[in-house]
C-alpha cells in the first residue's frame, strides 16, 4: 500500500544513515556497548537507613512538581474552566469515562482515584525521564571519548525496580481491600476456589476438586501479579533508557542528538503506553475479583 | 504475600540474586511506596476529588437546566394551548355579541323605522287633513267671492239694484252651480 511505502522508505533510509554513522564512529559503538545503564539505580546518598538513589530523587522531584501543578492549576474550581483547570478536567473526565466503560460505573466510582493517580504519575515520571539532563548530569570521569557519567543525579523513576515494585505493592494491598469489600472473606475464597457451573452429584464433586486446583493456580497467579506488573514497567522504561543511551553514543559527540532523536519520540509514546498498560492491567485485575459470577454469566449471555 | 517473601528471600538463592541485580531493598521500596501513596492521596484530595465534584455538579446543573427547560417548554405549550382556547372562546363570544348586536340593531332599526313611518303617515294625514280643510275653506271663500262677483256683475250688467234677498239667492244659486 502507498501509505506503508511512504512510511517504510524514509525509515529504511534513516536506518541506512544510522548504519553509516555507526561505521564512521565504530569506536563509539564499542564504547556504547561497554557502557549501558546499571540495572540497579545508583545510590547517591543515605538518609539514615534509607539509600537515596537517583531514581528516588527524580520521583520526589516529579511528585513535588505534580503537587505544585495540581495546587497552582486548580486551587479554586471555576464553573467555566480555563487554563490548567481545563486540562485537568479533560484528563480526569477522559480517564473516568474510559475506565468506566471497562470496569463499570460502580467500581470506577470507588477506585478511580488510584488508577488516575497511577496513570498520571507513571506518565509524568516517564516523560520527565526524557528531559535533557536526566541521566547525563552527575558524577563520572573524563575518558578517552569525553566525560563519562557513571552516577547521574537523576534517572528515570520507573527505571528503578523499587519504584515499580512499590506501586505494584500498593496496588496489591488495595486490590486485597477492594476484593474483601466486594466479596467478604468467605466470598473472596469462594471466588477463587469455588466450583462454577452449579453441577451436583458426582460431577459436582469432581468439579470441586478441579476448581480447587484451579484456585491454587489462581493464587499463584495473583501473588505473582505485582512481580509481573513491576518488571513489565521497569523493563520497558529501563530498556528505553538504555536504547537512548546507546543511540546517543552511536552518533558520537556531534551527532549523538540526531541518532537518538527518533527514539525520543518513540519513548514519548512508550511512556504513555506503559502507563496505560499498568493502569488497565490493575483495573482489569480489580474488575476480575470484584465482579461476581452472575455478572460474568450475564455479560457472557450478551455476547 | 509473595512480594514480601520475594524481598525477605532477597539474601539467598536465585530470588536474592534477582533482587541484588535490580537493587531491590526494603527501605527504598517503603520510601517509594510512601512517595507514591502520598502523591496518590494528594491527587485524590486536591485534583481528582474536586474535579469529579465539579464535573458532577456541572452535570447536575446541566441536567437541572435541561429539566427546567423541558418543564418550561411544557408550561409554554400548556399556556399556548390555554391562550388558543381563550382566543377561540373570546372569538366565539365576540361573534355571538356581534350577532346579538346586529339583531338588536335590526330590531331597533325596525322599530324606529316603523315609528318613523307611523309619524310620517300621521304627518301626511295631518297635512292632508289640513290641506283639505284649507281647500274647503278656500273653496268656500272662492264660492262666496265668486257669488259676490256674480252679484256685482249682475248688478252692473242689469243696472238693477238687487235686494238683499235677491243678492243672497243669486249668490247661493251661483255657489250651488259651482259646487255641481
Amino acid at each position: 500500500m502507498a501509505w506503508s511505502k511512504t512510511l517504510v522508505l524514509p525509515f529504511a533510509g534513516f536506518c541506512l544513515q544510522l548504519a553509516t554513522v555507526a561505521a564512521e564512529h565504530g569506536n563509539h559503538v564499542e564504547a556504547a556497548q561497554q557502557q549501558g545503564l546499571p540495572s540497579a539505580a545508583p545510590v547517591i546518598f543515605h538518609i539514615g537507613p534509607l539509600p537515596v538513589s537517583n531514581s528516588m530523587i527524580l520521583t520526589w522531584v516529579v511528585s513535588l512538581l505534580l503537587v505544585l501543578a495540581v495546587r497552582l492549576g486548580i486551587r479554586t474550581m471555576k464553573d467555566i474552566p480555563d487554563g490548567a483547570q481545563n486540562f485537568w478536567e479533560w484528563l480526569v473526565e477522559g480517564l473516568y469515562d474510559f475506565l468506566g466503560a471497562i470496569i463499570g460505573a460502580e467500581l470506577v466510582r470507588k477506585t478511580f482515584w488510584f488508577f488516575a493517580s497511577v496513570f498520571v504519575f507513571v506518565v509524568a515520571t516517564n516523560w520527565f525521564g526524557l528531559l535533557p539532563g536526566v541521566g547525563t548530569i552527575g558524577y563520572g570521569f573524563a575518558g578517552e571519548h569525553g566525560f563519562h557519567v557513571t552516577d547521574p543525579l537523576l534517572r528515570g523513576a520507573n527505571a528503578d525496580f523499587n519504584m515499580t515494585f512499590a506501586m505494584s505493592m500498593v496496588f496489591f494491598v488495595l486490590w486485597t481491600v477492594w476484593a474483601l469489600q466486594a466479596n467478604g472473606p468467605i466470598g473472596f475464597l469462594k471466588h477463587i476456589f469455588g466450583a462454577k457451573g452449579g453441577l451436583g452429584g458426582f460431577m459436582g464433586i469432581v468439579l470441586m476438586v478441579v476448581f480447587f486446583a484451579v484456585g491454587l493456580l489462581e493464587v499463584v497467579s495473583i501473588l505473582f501479579r505485582p512481580v509481573s506488573l513491576s518488571f513489565r514497567l521497569f523493563g520497558n522504561v529501563f530498556a528505553g533508557e538504555n536504547m537512548l543511551e546507546s543511540m546517543t553514543h552511536l552518533g558520537g559527540a556531534k551527532l549523538g542528538w540526531l541518532t537518538a532523536l527518533p527514539f525520543y519520540f518513540m519513548e514519548l509514546l512508550v511512556g504513555v503506553v506503559q502507563a496505560l498498560v499498568f493502569m488497565l492491567l490493575t483495573a482489569v485485575f480489580t474488575l476480575l475479583i470484584c465482579s461476581h459470577d452472575e455478572e460474568h454469566a450475564e455479560d457472557g449471555s450478551h455476547h | 504475600m509473595s512480594p514480601l517473601l520475594f524481598l525477605a528471600a532477597a539474601d539467598a538463592g536465585p530470588v536474592g540474586e534477582i533482587a541484588k541485580t535490580f537493587g531491590a531493598n526494603v527501605p527504598a521500596l517503603i520510601a517509594n511506596a510512601i512517595s507514591f501513596v502520598l502523591v496518590a492521596l494528594i491527587m485524590k484530595k486536591w485534583a481528582i476529588g474536586p474535579i469529579q465534584k465539579t464535573l458532577e455538579d456541572r452535570r447536575a446543573s446541566i441536567a437541572q437546566g435541561l429539566a427546567d427547560a423541558g418543564r418550561a417548554r411544557e408550561e409554554l405549550a400548556v399556556a399556548h394551548r390555554k391562550s388558543q382556547e381563550l382566543l377561540a372562546e373570546t372569538g366565539a363570544q365576540t361573534g355571538r355579541i356581534i350577532e346579538e348586536s346586529r339583531a338588536a340593531a335590526a330590531r331597533v332599526t325596525e322599530i324606529e323605522t316603523q315609528k318613523a313611518i307611523a309619524a310620517a303617515a300621521d304627518i301626511i294625514a295631518k297635512a292632508r287633513h289640513s290641506n283639505e280643510a284649507e281647500l274647503t275653506r278656500l273653496k268656500a271663500e272662492l264660492r262666496q267671492e265668486f257669488g259676490r262677483l256674480v252679484v256685482e256683475a249682475s248688478i252692473k250688467v242689469t243696472g238693477k239694484i238687487l235686494t238683499l234677498d235677491d243678492q243672497k239667492r243669486l249668490a247661493e244659486e251661483t255657489q250651488r252651480q259651482i259646487a255641481a
